[in-house]
């Protein structure tokens, strides 16, 4: 591991780049934590944005008013405003609206307000495909459920959503892969993750371009990852013969 | 011949209008335990809008509907339905299978999930009956791979799984190849013979005839005529009854039913009727 390492940071000297600072146990140490708190964030983030992009599809296909009215304000609010601005005005103001009323006892790290915060704003995009995906279900498709006596909720766990699903996936996966992206505005509120340690490193050690090839690799293999898990849903969830 | 004394399905005098447009204008209908009825009549008169009354899919205005002991036009919403959905199988014109799920798993879920199954005995259960349609061999197959007729038998699979006391067919032949009506049209009239209490909308004057105990011909939402199938067949009272078999029997396109279906399962049917 290391043997390939070395080898590694002595061929890219040759086109003048010097990765030697990966040596060094700290700038290591910062940046692999930075990596696994990107990874973390990722993975928090994106069931987080898929629980609430369910909640709110739910929401907006629904009949009464008063779940799908603020669910459609909530959806068209957040997919218009800045994601990095939203995060600036939880950690800024809600977080110290928060820990002015409950003190120390705010629960809320950093960490978990990007979470919040992106769940909430690609929640908002996994609503819309979600909500194209339910309604695209042809309604005899239902009402053959609702004639083998299914009740609503069982309609839609074992009919409605698995043919949502398939339909929305690919915009799914889509929404997925930006998430990934998304994530490096943690770093613009401290929180620890890939960008940020970057940035430390950089600042210190004044090798700009050296961290920005290695962070575009690290992002692109991580939204490469998640198109690769999307292809195998669909592969899986694929409906033989279905639309032809 | 089955009797009507304790009638699985009995309309008295039901109105149901969409808007301002009245498509039921006082329907009367029995159907006797064991029996196998035919609607039939023009497009648009009225036929499907008969049988989504009788599961509680649409609301008549007016009239009263009994099905299978239940006062259909006395339920609300929903849940209140179930229980009648359970026990009345529903087979549709465009088979509605569910397309995510493999042709067994299609026979399975809601016998599991509705009625609680074990897992093996809705699936021992799911193959018989796919042995019964001519279908076990494709099992693992999904809809999507499934030519029209293999489909709609599935979907009779499917409604038998729930173990129904009555099945509605919806013109049920309406949307497939000539070539495969006949193998639907078998299914269905093995079911009759064996003692399932059927209604059924039909264009196949020929099936209907031959199947049926009693025959309604309905026109811009009244039942014109009804008797049984000898007598709305070869001695119709009603000149529109005359008028409609004339056009319907008369189209070379509309005898879609192989001679063979005729010979091999109905004349003798027919006979001892
Ligand atoms: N959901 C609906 N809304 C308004 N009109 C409808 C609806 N369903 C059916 N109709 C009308 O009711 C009449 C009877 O329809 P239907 O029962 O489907 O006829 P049939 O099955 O005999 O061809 C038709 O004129 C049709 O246009
Ligand atoms: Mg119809």
């Amino acid at each position: 591991m290391n043997e390939a390492l070395h080898a590694l940071v002595q061929a890219v000297a040759g086109w003048g780049l010097d990765y030697r600072f990966l040596f060094d146990a700290y700038s290591r140490a910062s940046l692999v934590d930075g990596a696994l708190t990107t990874l973390a964030l990722c993975l928090c983030a994106a069931l987080g944005s898929l629980a609430v992009g369910l909640g709110l599809a739910c929401a907006l296909v629904s009949p009464r008013p008063v779940l799908a009215m603020p669910a459609r304000a909530f959806v068209d609010v957040t997919r218009n405003t800045p994601t990095l601005v939203q995060l600036y005005c939880a950690f800024l103001v809600l977080n110290m609206l928060l820990t002015q009323a409950v003190g120390t006892g705010n629960p809320f790290t950093p960490f978990a307000w990007v979470v919040i915060v992106i769940s909430l704003h690609k929640g908002a995009f996994h609503a819309e495909a979600l909500r194209a995906g339910l309604q695209a279900v042809p309604a005899t498709t239902l009402e053959a459920a609702g004639s083998l006596a299914f009740s609503a909720p069982q309609r839609f766990i074992y009919v409605q959503l698995p043919l949502a699903l398939r339909f929305a996936l690919p915009a799914l996966v889509n929404n997925l892969i930006d998430l990934v992206k998304m994530t490096a505005i943690a770093s613009a509120i401290a929180v620890n993750d890939v960008t940020y340690a970057s940035i430390m490193i950089w600042t210190q050690s004044d090798n700009v371009i050296e961290m920005m090839v290695l962070l575009l690799a690290f992002y692109g293999a991580l939204g490469l990852l998640v198109n690769a898990i999307g292809r195998w849903l669909e592969a899986r969830l694929r409906m033989p013969g279905y639309g032809q | 011949m089955p009797s009507t004394d304790t009638p699985l399905v009995r309309l008295r005098d039901v109105h149901l209008a969409f808007g301002a447009t009245p498509v039921l204008k006082g329907i009367d209908l029995t159907v006797g335990k064991g029996q196998a009825v035919s609607i039939i009549g023009p497009s648009g008169s009225g036929k499907s809008t008969i049988l989504r009354c009788l599961t509680g899919l649409l609301k008549p205005q007016r009239g009263e509907l009994t099905v299978a002991g239940t006062a259909v036009h006395q339920l609300h919403g929903e849940a209140a339905h179930r229980p009648l959905r359970q026990r009345v199988g529903f087979v549709f014109q465009q088979y509605n299978l569910f397309p995510h799920l493999s042709v067994l798993d299609n026979l399975t879920v809601a016998p599991r999930k509705v009625l609680g199954l074990p897992a093996r005995e809705a699936r021992e259960q799911a193959l018989a009956l796919l042995a019964k349609v001519r279908m076990q061999h494709k099992a693992a197959a999904f809809p999507g791979e499934l030519s029209g007729g293999q489909q709609q038998r599935v979907a009779i699979a499917r409604a038998l799984a729930m173990r129904p006391e009555l099945i509605l067919f919806d013109e049920v032949t309406s949307a497939l190849d000539p070539e495969m009506v006949g193998e639907v049209l078998n299914v269905i009239g093995e079911l009759t013979e064996e003692g399932m209490t059927c209604v059924l909308v039909t264009h196949e004057m020929r099936f209907a005839e031959g199947i049926s105990d009693q025959v309604y011909f309905t026109e811009h939402g009244v039942i014109v005529e009804h008797g049984s199938a000898e007598q709305l067949f070869n001695h119709p009272g009603e000149a529109r009854t005359q008028a409609f078999l004339q056009h319907a029997l008369g189209q070379p396109g509309r005898r879609r039913i192989p001679d063979t279906y005729v010979l091999r399962n109905l004349s003798p049917y027919h006979l001892s009727v």
